[in-house]
């Protein structure tokens, strides 16, 4: 056993750390580390930058142009990028649908959509929930009906983050209504310019309209666009799913976050406050414990010894760190984090924010936003679901 | 970066577990508290393991092996709640070793090593709570050597121990000094512990006693250091087995016609042990893996783990013994000892909330390091 992270492995970091200082806007990494509005060239901006690196798809094997890394070396590679400051990479295209076109799309279809996502240049949304279909997700009603060379799509999707920015879109829809839920679905991506596709954006407690609803109206989708088999498209979800591993705890963000709640709690005073200052130590040793937790499942990953199946576990932990560090950050400004001034979230905002502090503006919203944590990508209900399997049988 | 263990490390715990399993029976322990909870035959048998030597240095017949392998032993006795305390065994070693002038070391190593001497740390006093630079007793030089006058309580096995390692004020600063539990003006008062194990109330006056080292208070940090790496591998054990115990529990009692490992409300509740479980084992990791870091930060480590490691153990132990139910209060039922155990692990060496407030004042911007 030991800690340190290898000379090999330092080096590949010290490699990531002058690389992203070099090529991240510094205007970006100002918004991101004063949790201020991105827009969509911001976010659009760093991937393309990433994308020209080749390090977009920073999972990527080789074979598929990407750079082949080990599981520590992504780690590193996303915690280097977090701490600097460096958006979120939106995951739709590079870390969700990629990874399936991989490993279930056929040459054709690698040839057509792998580089347009690897670049930066297009931008997938997910097509997954729908209003009757949450946690069950199997459940899914979004009809696809095969007419000759196409597939009519009917339905609506829902909960399609950022889907307003997006140029084609993955989803899950029923060409099946035979046997078990799971087996009548098909994977379809469909062009989100195609006629009958309707975006509409839901404004959600915050403000802001991070996601949206989608409707399909008799929307004419050629069948080379169906990844695999008909029927099977479950089991090609269930792979993407078994994609997320570590990353879903987002320990480096939580990390950069827990240094930026230190800073607010100095500014407004509660950093002497024993009563509060303990809550940020009980915080800190969430996240030292979730760090060693990631770690543990990096290196069975390294060395194929001891598996680790506790990826429901990062996803609750991970979850739970990051609505307690926004909530300290609100209770931090107290009555000051209140005055909901949407222009004072935006970079060079020059008025006069009430108590004078205008970092303050963003923490009640960014606290309501990552409401969000513990219900996305399977509540942590649902999670808590799954261990118990593990455990109980 | 990597959290495998060794072929050796994996040798050892399949040793010890072996020897808890067939050796080491809930009977023999039960028997073993009503003789008054520290079996000396028990002790021997760990000696004859190697587990007395284990991190003594190679120099003076021990083992010379280090904090993961300490750690793997305290997890498998953990895991069977074995009432021997092979911490001390630990603390002594590197106490010594670190501390004390050769000819203590020649003198007291080979016979910690080879399980002769039962040498413990009794550091406990009434007014200092957990702070260790909180010390009444008193040092004074004498004609040879040095006397000690103290009170120290809840002293593991105090009563059976060979000798102390007692921590006493000399000339203004704490010194530490070894004092042997047959020297004059010694006494000692035995009980048995809410765990089961055996502790004691020691009575010094004018002991005689032999210097350890007069940086008493850096040395005193390093055994106690030792002690919680030890005593959070050996909760990570305990809730191991704990939650072994539970899940066996859930899938053979049935009410309303069915396991009651079939309802959701019970089943969420085990999912949450888990995570306290595998959050401990995490940390228990970081504080052996920190056991060689320079003071400092080995001290902000230990504190760190203790927090995650008291707070694990009162929510598994609690939630055990509520998923079981009526059995789950009984002395009868196995489940109820483990949870006494980890309920006397938590107040050992510092409970949450002192080593919340240790990491609360070490807090800085720590970005990035905490590995």
């Amino acid at each position: 056993m030991d800690l340190a992270f290898t000379p090999e492995e330092q080096a590949f970091r010290e490699e990531i750390r002058a690389w992203v200082h070099a090529n991240l806007p510094k205007e970006i990494s100002h918004k991101v580390h004063n949790a201020l509005r991105l827009t969509r060239e911001d976010m659009q901006g760093w991937a393309k930058i990433l994308g020209k690196k080749g390090w977009l798809g920073f999972g990527w094997p080789k074979e598929f142009g990407g750079p082949g890394w080990t599981a520590v070396q992504k780690h590193l590679f996303e915690e280097e990028c977090a701490l600097a400051g460096a958006p979120r990479i939106v995951p739709f295209g590079p870390v969700m649908v990629a990874p399936v076109i991989m490993a279930f799309g056929n040459a054709e279809q690698q040839k057509r959509f792998l580089p347009g996502i690897a670049s930066g240049e297009v931008w997938w949304s997910q097509g997954y929930s729908e209003p009757g279909s949450g946690s069950d997700l199997a459940s899914v009603k979004t009809r696809a009906e095969r007419v000759g060379d196409k597939y009519i799509v009917n339905g609506q999707k829902t909960w399609t983050t950022l889907g307003q920015h997006g140029d084609w879109m993955f989803n899950l829809v029923r060409t099946s209504t035979e046997g078990k839920p799971q087996t009548g679905i098909s994977f379809l991506l469909v062009d989100m310019k195609s006629k009958g596709v309707t975006v509409r954006p839901i404004k959600l407690l915050d403000g802001e309209c991070e996601v949206n609803e989608v409707f399909f109206d008799n929307v004419e989708v050629p069948a080379e666009n169906l990844i695999g088999e008909e029927n099977k498209g479950w089991t090609y979800a269930k792979h993407l799913l078994s994609h997320e591993r570590t990353n879903i705890a987002d320990v480096n963000r939580s990390k950069r976050e827990l240094e930026r709640l230190k800073r607010i709690a100095k500014t407004e005073g509660v950093w002497d406050d024993l009563r509060f200052r303990d809550q940020i130590a009980l915080l800190e040793v969430d996240i030292v414990a979730l760090e060693m937790l990631v770690l543990r499942v990096l290196s069975a990953e390294k060395s194929g010894k001891n598996s680790l199946d506790i990826a429901g576990l990062l996803k609750i932990k991970g979850s739970e760190i990051q609505q307690r560090y926004a909530e300290l950050m609100m209770l931090a400004a107290g009555p000051f984090a209140m005055p909901f001034i949407e222009e004072a979230m935006e970079a060079g905002w020059q008025g006069n924010f009430p108590g004078g502090v205008t970092a303050n503006a963003p923490l009640a919203s960014t606290y309501f936003n990552l409401r969000k944590t513990t219900i996305y990508g399977g509540s942590n209900e649902v999670q808590r679901n799954i261990v118990a399997q593990t455990v109980l049988g | 970066m990597d959290f495998d263990f060794s072929d050796d490390q994996e040798q050892l715990r399949d040793a010890v577990r072996k020897w808890v399993d067939k050796g080491y029976t809930f009977e023999r322990r039960r028997a073993a508290v009503a003789a008054g909870g520290f079996d000396r035959a028990a002790w021997g048998e760990l000696a004859e393991l190697g587990l007395t030597a284990l991190t003594v240095p190679e120099a003076h017949d021990g083992m010379g092996q280090g904090a993961i392998d300490a750690m793997v032993v305290a997890e498998e006795l953990g895991r069977g709640i074995v009432l021997e305390p092979i911490a001390q065994a630990f603390i002594a070693s590197s106490v010594l070793s670190h501390y004390a002038p050769a000819e203590v070391q020649s003198a007291w190593l080979p016979r910690v090593a080879s399980g002769e001497a039962l040498v413990v740390l009794a550091q406990q006093e009434r007014k200092a709570r957990y702070r260790l630079d909180v010390c009444e007793a008193k040092a004074a030089k004498a004609q040879s050597g040095y006397t000690v006058t103290a009170i120290k309580s809840v002293v593991p096995a105090g009563d059976k121990a060979d000798a102390f390692i007692v921590p006493a004020q000399l000339d203004g600063k704490i010194a530490l000094f070894l004092v042997e539990r047959t020297a004059s003006g010694v006494t000692t008062q035995g009980y048995v512990t809410q765990d089961g194990s055996r502790a004691a109330e020691v009575h010094l006056a004018n002991a005689p006693a032999t210097l350890i080292t007069t940086d008493g208070l850096a040395a005193l940090e390093l055994a106690v250091d030792t002690g919680i790496a030890a005593a959070c591998a050996e909760a990570v054990g305990v809730m191991d087995k704990t939650v072994a115990i539970t899940v066996e529990y859930m899938n053979q009692r049935k009410q309303f016609g069915v396991f009651i490992s079939s309802f959701q409300a019970l089943r969420h509740r085990v999912a949450d042990m888990k995570m306290q479980l595998e959050l401990a084992r995490s940390m228990s990791y970081y504080a052996s893996l920190k056991l060689g870091a320079p003071a400092e930060e080995r001290r902000a480590a230990m504190a760190r783990a203790k927090v995650q490691l008291g707070q694990s153990m009162r929510f598994v132990g609690q939630q055990a013994v509520q998923l079981h139910g009526g059995i789950g209060v009984t002395d009868e039922y196995i489940v109820s000892h483990y949870f006494k155990k980890l309920t006397q692990l938590e107040v050992t060496f510092g409970d949450t909330l002192h080593h919340l407030g240790e990491v609360s004042a070490r807090m800085q911007d720590t970005a990035g390091v905490f590995a």
